[in-house]
């Protein structure tokens, strides 16, 4: 029984940390946690299109600012679809909207990073609880 | 519904216009509420409206009020410092 659920939680814990990382939320999601999903996915959606919208998707800059846009990417994967739009440097932005947006969009990724950690967490407590039982 | 879908594209491929003055801190606030609206949904075990609002609203103004001592103590010390 202990050896079956610890090969289920070494399934289980990645696939919610991923499912959180591909769409915010979806980790609190799949552990039922639906209010959460719902809060969070909200709160990170419209924190990183305000971002996008106050500085333009030019403030997604993998090759001039590469700090940024590694916690950019932790908001969902299609960040990193979007950085190879912008690679070119076809949209340029600068000054106060640049650094906004970039604040603006690193932020929600920093926190759906927490989201992610969170997700996992309790996915590991609650597998902590099916061993117990 | 064409020219609807490319003025909202356009809205994302132009920066807003965003002057460099004390005002473009309240842009902070949107932020912060953010901030604490995330970090609570991962704290509170069970999200009921008035509870997750109530705890949401002490975070965010405990957070602002933080910031606007700490910006007052630094103005403070750089009005001592040069005069």
């Amino acid at each position: 029984m202990a050896r079956r659920s610890r090969e289920s939680q070494i399934v289980f814990l990645p696939i919610v940390g991923l499912l959180a990382w591909l769409v915010p939320g979806a980790g609190h999601l799949l552990l039922g946690k639906n209010r959460h999903a719902m809060v969070i996915f909200v709160t990170i959606v419209l924190t990183f299109g305000a971002g996008l919208y106050i500085g333009s998707i030019g403030v997604i800059d993998p090759v001039g600012a590469k700090p940024w846009y590694v916690a950019q990417v932790m908001n969902t994967p299609a960040v990193a679809a979007l950085g190879q739009v912008t690679r070119q440097g076809d949209y340029p932005v600068y000054g106060r909207p640049d650094e906004i947006g970039q604040i603006y969009t690193s932020i929600a990724g920093l926190l759906n990073l927490l989201c992610i950690v969170n997700a996992v967490y309790l996915a590991h407590l609650r597998v902590i609880k099916d061993v117990g039982d | 519904m064409g020219e609807l879908t490319a003025l909202l594209l356009a809205n994302f491929t132009t920066p807003e216009d965003i002057g460099v003055n004390p005002q473009s801190i309240l842009w902070l606030l949107p932020l912060v509420a953010a901030i604490a609206v995330v970090y609570k949904a991962t704290k509170v075990p069970k999200i009921t409206a008035g509870h997750f609002i109530k705890e949401t609203v002490v975070l965010f103004g405990s957070i602002v009020i933080f910031m606007a001592v700490t910006a007052l103590i630094l103005c403070a010390s750089a009005w001592l410092i040069t005069e």
